[in-house]
């Protein structure tokens, strides 16, 4: 904001891929915002990557289509890229840089935020245990998502993972509080189908005066997408910590994101690591999802659920992978279930939720939630083999208990797994099909739950 | 004199600096008007390379670089047990003070409280010659920690003087000076290490005592030695986490350095939120009384993830130097190489595989090499160890990566971890065929002088049928099971109930959580008994249905749970129950 | 007459057993008829409730909608509202200072700007553009700096100076447009707190 910046510079020495090189640079600052004047006069941002040695290397986020070295000229403003904010934000649409994209004047803000954020002190966070009801019982029940956790969901190309996180946008409440509730959603190179599903699915429910909306999609300039999940998440942390909010997150599709980077990283003619991408994609990552939490003293939280599609649905590819190792979790959609027409598609073998544990128990959801989750997860984990078995032996093959896990495997997967995208059910409809499940089994293979759960819930003979 | 230079380069956490002539290697330097901390790491005519170990955000050329003589170290004195610290020995807490829930930067703090009173023994008396690495004196650090204080190791020894009395004393108080050679040194009660050179020790001995974790799939399967090393390798969602803070909260050392090495800033929070409430199960005190964290989480500036590493293994030896044995885990060790990767390419070095530095072997296998039972150097004798547990985080789950590799070669336990049994909740999702541990010769010893004479034995069973059971598998994946005959079904049974009521640990549950050594061995032997009770049986003519009928198969499966390490009791009259219970059905086959 | 008889009792037999049938199919039929339209009425409800229901659902998700965008429209109206205001004291401001006389404080300004811009690209060597009203008051301020000149070309400005090193590779605008425009934001905020809003 000072006088400090606002020289601009014309000695333009090269231009390659989404980066400027600029001449002659002896004021500039790493990471500082760069406007950008092409030769008819339009305006594009960018930042600087590198400076020194007299050079400045700057990432331009609206492309550097239509730039020449003669008639180009950046001007260092003299500050990080912020984000201005206040409570007025909520119920507008802005585009992958924050700008805004309604119609509506700027923001009049409150404060101006460093989009990148400053990592929260680990002393000072809080501990995320507070039970967030989705609505969808194979969520709650098996793998619970609490307030201030990252949960992403791992899709594949034409899944339902769009429908999923919007029924969770709708239906997350928490059991027991009416405490703010926001949705941020921050489009990320995502079809304008996409984006505009999302939007009415909010405005449907209600709640769209509670959302702030970032759209970048697919015909927007790829390298604003390393912009827009931090804008959004400066949103919701300034809604979250500033004004005690509890933030949802959603951010889709984040595979677009690492390929924005990617293309950045080739263009600085880095040495690459796996599958071309940069070998600091997981420090990366972590600056956007370690935006999640609670903290100590404040009242709101922010909890992502970041949406990614994984190439070929390879769930070792680096993308995946990475955030895998970043997110409290992850729920993973199966293709043979979505192939069978199973809504939500959930593989739960393969999904998690870390934080489950404290989530749930006695005051909280039940006192034998984790228990008979366990039990359920070990019997699918059971139809599953035996399924496969079945494939070789032919059902004639099976023995009396294996059939029984058969059941338990159609049970699941027809009762409690399928959901209509608008049925919300409470934690009491979700634990009392698990119990149901469990049921099905005599009572000697209930081995991961207390007897006197199973005296209190078991319904078999 | 300290080096005064000028940023000439700034790109992330990497600067170039200039006048730097003066500098040397590894010095940290003050970066920048906004002082940032940072550590030359190549000297290149004047020019400097640092890496600053705070964001570099809003850094330009022109602003000034101060060197400040001195290596990056770590100060050693009571106070550190029960804090958490960033990468380069911050006090977290510290810093939440001045820049609250947010890190700010350019923030200086000192690791402990200097002005903390400490009550202080003295162990030697004014004329007693001391060298380096010798006690003066105890302070009651903890519940559970007694802090020696030590000569420092480079000292040159002397005669005690000016020895202070018993009493309370802050960090800066002089407790006692020494006299050699006319020179005399004042002792305080720190001292300061470079935290890249290992402290000096006097002799190692054979790592022979296990390290008791409570958790059964590694002490009775895959067992580690106190002072040795061992790698925990896995795809995300394979638990290695918990498994890390299960050997954290139960193994039977005196101090656990923790090490959030570029992981998730929740987890050092939950350890900081569960610590406190947890009891050690051997003295009954909050497991907080004997643990140091170490966090720098991913998202924190990636030069300070580097360094984390070498802060916490100096303070682990600082303790193993007071003769305790100290385990250290480090989560994840693959962030850390891949900081030295980033680094490294800034620095545009020739890359090795993946891009990783061609010293990425080497810089392993040191920090490996500062694991070990020693002998200490100084008076009174001391033996003491450093046991390395370091997580390895494998791009997609591929244990050929070159992290895995390098580490595979020095260190002597593997528990690989394996995604398949994490997705069917089998956990601890230690892979029983792909793990290892080259301590068993070693320990046995140890199980049959204070567990029972035939562990060894009775280990190796239960193993080959482990073994067994996954040559069967193939048919069976083949042919099905009814391919196989009684006597091999039944291998697939007792396999399976190994796998539940042995390898599986639930470590939600509060009984399950930890298991002794006896209970451990008891459970084992149960199942052991079991088998060859049952193929006696089946021998006898006895079906394999009525074997899988029996009603104390789910007692067993259970007992993990439900006997408590205080009612051993229980799992004899278990094993009574089983032993009627076959009479039983081999007594009704007679009949008929 | 016996088979007469015969006959007769046949007949009767005949009309009795089929006049029993005929009831009891009667009776059927009658019972069966009334499951049918229990039956049918329990069905009719239930697709009454659910028809009720369904529409009771569609109304509260329209309720919810025309009550959500409804707030929305007006907060959004608001928003518009105080952004013309704000335009307005904007322009106003911008005319008062087009028409400030050129001397004292203002002749203050243009010596500050010009340090501050050749301080910033670190020379004086510089070519400084104007408009025609600051014109000769930038002139008489350039003997304190040595080594520019000023550009004879004139820009379109409310006031204050454009620098330009001589070899034309590095720029400063401080223009008062310039200055203005990068405290917009934070001028923005403070007339919108003059109006009541956003604190």
């Amino acid at each position: 904001m000072t006088a400090e910046g606002g020289v601009q510079y014309s000695k333009i020495a090269e231009i390659k891929g989404p980066l400027v090189v600029v001449d002659d640079v002896d004021n500039a600052a790493f990471d500082e915002l760069v406007e950008i004047e092409t030769t008819e006069g339009e305006r594009r941002l960018g930042k600087v990557l590198e400076v020194g040695h007299g050079k400045a290397i700057v990432q331009v986020f609206e492309g550097t289509s239509g730039l020449s070295i003669a008639g180009t000229k950046a001007k260092f403003v003299g500050k990080v890229m912020e984000m201005p904010v206040s409570k007025e934000v909520l119920g507008r649409v802005f585009d992958g840089l924050g700008r805004p994209k309604d119609g509506l004047p700027d923001p009049i803000a409150d404060k101006f935020i460093d989009i990148n954020g400053e990592p929260m002190n680990p002393e000072q966070r809080e501990y995320p245990k507070d039970f967030i009801q989705t609505g969808v019982s194979v969520i709650d029940g098996m793998m619970t998502l609490v307030r201030g956790q990252k949960l992403p969901i791992f899709s594949g190309s034409g899944m339902s993972h769009n429908l999923l996180a919007a029924q969770i946008a709708k239906q997350a409440s928490v059991v027991g509080t009416d405490d703010d509730f926001a949705v941020v959603f921050a489009a990320i190179g995502v079809q304008y189908s996409e984006a505009e599903f999302f939007r009415r699915s909010l405005e449907e429910s209600g709640a769209l005066k509670r959302s702030v909306l970032f759209l970048n999609t697919a015909d927007d300039p790829a390298i604003e997408r390393i912009i827009t999940p931090r804008v959004a998440l400066t949103v919701a942390e300034y809604l979250a910590f500033e004004l005690g909010m509890h933030v949802l997150v959603i951010m889709t599709d984040m595979t677009n994101y690492a390929e924005a980077l990617r293309e950045i990283s080739a263009a600085r003619e880095e040495v690459p690591g796996r599958k071309g991408y940069p070998g600091y994609l997981y420090t990366d990552l972590s600056t956007i999802y370690e935006r999640a939490g609670k903290l100590n003293g404040r009242k709101g939280s922010v909890t992502q659920i970041p949406i990614l599609s994984m190439p070929s649905d390879d769930i070792t590819h680096p993308i995946p992978d990475l955030t895998g190792y970043i997110t409290e979790g992850q729920i993973v959609l199966g293709r043979d279930l979505f192939r069978q027409g199973v809504y939500p598609p959930i593989n739960i073998l393969m999904s998690l939720s870390r934080l489950m544990k404290d989530g749930i128990g006695e005051g909280s959801t039940r006192e034998d939630h984790s228990e008979v989750a366990n039990q359920v997860y070990d019997a699918y984990s059971r139809a599953q083999e035996v399924r496969a078995l079945a494939g070789i032996v032919g059902k004639a093959g099976l023995t009396g208990i294996d059939l029984k896990y058969m059941d338990v495997g159609d049970v699941f997967e027809k009762e409690f797994l399928t959901q209509a995208t608008d049925e919300n059910r409470t934690i009491e409809e979700t634990l009392a099909i698990l119990w149901k499940i469990v049921s099905k089994l005599p009572k000697n293979e209930i081995t991961k739950i207390k007897d006197k759960y199973v005296d209190k819930y078991y319904q078999g003979d | 004199m300290a080096a005064q230079g000028k940023i000439v380069w700034v790109s992330g956490p990497a600067v170039r600096a200039d006048g730097m002539s003066e500098a040397k290697m590894y010095e940290t330097v003050s970066v920048g008007n906004s002082k940032l901390v940072g550590e030359v790491i190549r000297l290149t005519g004047d020019v400097a390379f640092i890496q600053v170990y705070e964001s570099t955000s809003g850094l330009k050329p022109g602003e000034p670089v101060v060197g400040t003589g001195n290596p990056l170290s770590v100060l050693l004195g009571p106070g550190i047990i029960g804090q958490l610290y960033d990468g380069i020995q911050r006090p977290l807490r510290e810093l939440s003070k001045q820049s609250g829930s947010f890190i700010g930067r350019g923030i200086t703090t000192t690791p402990v409280d200097m002005t903390k009173k400490w009550h202080f023994v003295p162990t030697v008396s004014n004329g007693d010659e001391v060298s380096a690495g010798s006690v003066i004196g105890t302070v009651k650090e903890s519940e559970l920690i007694d802090h020696s204080i030590m000569v420092p190791p480079m000292h040159k020894g002397g005669i005690i003087s000016n020895m202070v009395s018993e009493g309370d004393y802050d960090l800066e108080t002089v407790l006692a000076t020494t006299e050699k050679d006319g020179q005399n040194i004042e002792l305080k009660m720190y001292h300061k290490w470079p935290v890249r050179k290992p402290r000096p020790i006097k002799s190692r001995y054979d790592p022979t005592v296990p390290l008791i974790t409570g958790q059964r799939v590694i002490d009775t399967f895959f067992p580690i030695a106190k002072g040795g090393t061992g790698s925990i390798p896995g795809a995300f969602g394979t638990g290695k986490t918990v498994t890390l803070h299960q050997i954290a909260k139960w193994a039977d050392s005196q101090v656990v350095v923790y090490i959030g090495c570029g992981e998730r800033g929740n987890e050092m929070t939950e350890v900081l939120v569960e610590f406190p409430h947890l009891k050690d199960p051997r003295s009954g005190k909050p497991l907080m009384d004997r643990t140091v964290l170490v966090a720098n989480t991913s998202n924190m500036p990636v030069a300070a993830r580097e360094a984390s590493i070498y802060t916490g293994v100096t303070i682990a030896e600082y303790y193993r130097d007071m003769g305790k044995d100290v385990v250290l885990v480090a989560d994840s060790t693959s962030r850390w190489a891949e900081a030295l990767r980033e680094m490294s390419g800034r620095l545009e070095e020739m890359p090795a595989e993946e891009g990783y530095p061609s010293y990425l072997a080497s810089r392993l296998a040191e920090f490996y090499e500062r694991a070990g039972r020693v002998r200490t150097i100084g008076s009174p004798d001391r033996d003491g160890s450093v046991t390395l547990i370091g997580a390895v985080s494998p791009s997609g789950g591929d244990f050929t990566e070159p992290v895995t590799t390098h580490t595979m070669r020095f260190i002597k336990t593997f528990w690989a971890l394996d995604a398949k049994l994490a997705y069917s909740r089998h956990y601890p999702s230690i892979n029983w065929m792909n793990s290892y541990s080259g301590y068993l010769g070693d320990i046995a010893k140890w199980w049959s002088a204070n567990i029972s004479e035939d562990w060894f034995d009775v280990r190796g069973q239960a193993y080959a049928i482990l073994q067994r059971e996954d040559t069967l598998k193939e048919i069976v994946r083949l042919l099905g099971p009814e391919a196989l005959p009684d006597e091999e079904k039944i291998i697939l049974e007792v396999a399976r109930m190994i796998k539940i009521g042995l390898l599986q640990q639930n470590s939600f549950d509060d009984v399950d959580t930890f298991c002794s050594p006896e209970k451990q061995y008891k459970l084992m032997k149960l199942l052991v008994d079991f088998y060859n009770k049952g193929q006696q049986a089946i021998k006898e003519g006895t079906p394999l249905s009525d074997i899988r009928a029996m009603s104390v198969i789910t007692l067993i499966l259970k007992a993990r749970m439900d006997i408590k390490d205080s009612e051993m009791p229980k799992l004899d009259q278990l094993a009574t129950k089983m032993d009627e219970e076959f009479k039983e059905i081999s007594g009704v086959k007679v009949s008929n | 007459m016996t088979s007469n008889l015969s006959l007769e009792q046949s007949i009767d037999t005949v009309l009795q057993k089929t006049e029993k049938d005929i009831l009891l199919n009667l009776k059927n039929s009658s019972i069966k008829s009334k499951e049918t339209l229990d039956n049918s009425l329990s069905t009719l409800e239930g697709e009454f409730d659910k028809i009720i229901s369904d529409g009771n659902k569609e109304a509260d998700k329209i309720g919810k909608q025309i009550i959500g965008s409804a707030d929305l429209e007006a907060r959004n109206k608001q928003l518009m509202a105080l952004e013309e205001g704000v335009n307005k004291v904007f322009s106003k401001a911008l005319d008062e200072i087009t028409n400030t006389a050129r001397s004292g404080d203002y002749s203050n300004l243009i010596k500050s700007l010009l340090d501050e811009s050749t301080k910033i690209l670190g020379t004086t060597e510089v070519i400084v553009s104007t408009n025609t009203k600051d014109k000769d008051l930038v002139q008489s301020t350039l003997s304190q700096f040595p080594g520019s000149e000023l550009s004879s070309e004139l820009i379109d400005c409310l006031g204050g100076v454009m620098i330009k090193s001589k070899d034309g590779t590095t720029s400063f605008d401080n223009t008062l447009d310039a200055r203005i425009e990068r405290l917009k934001p934070l001028i923005r905020k403070e007339i919108a707190s003059q109006f009541g809003v956003g604190n």
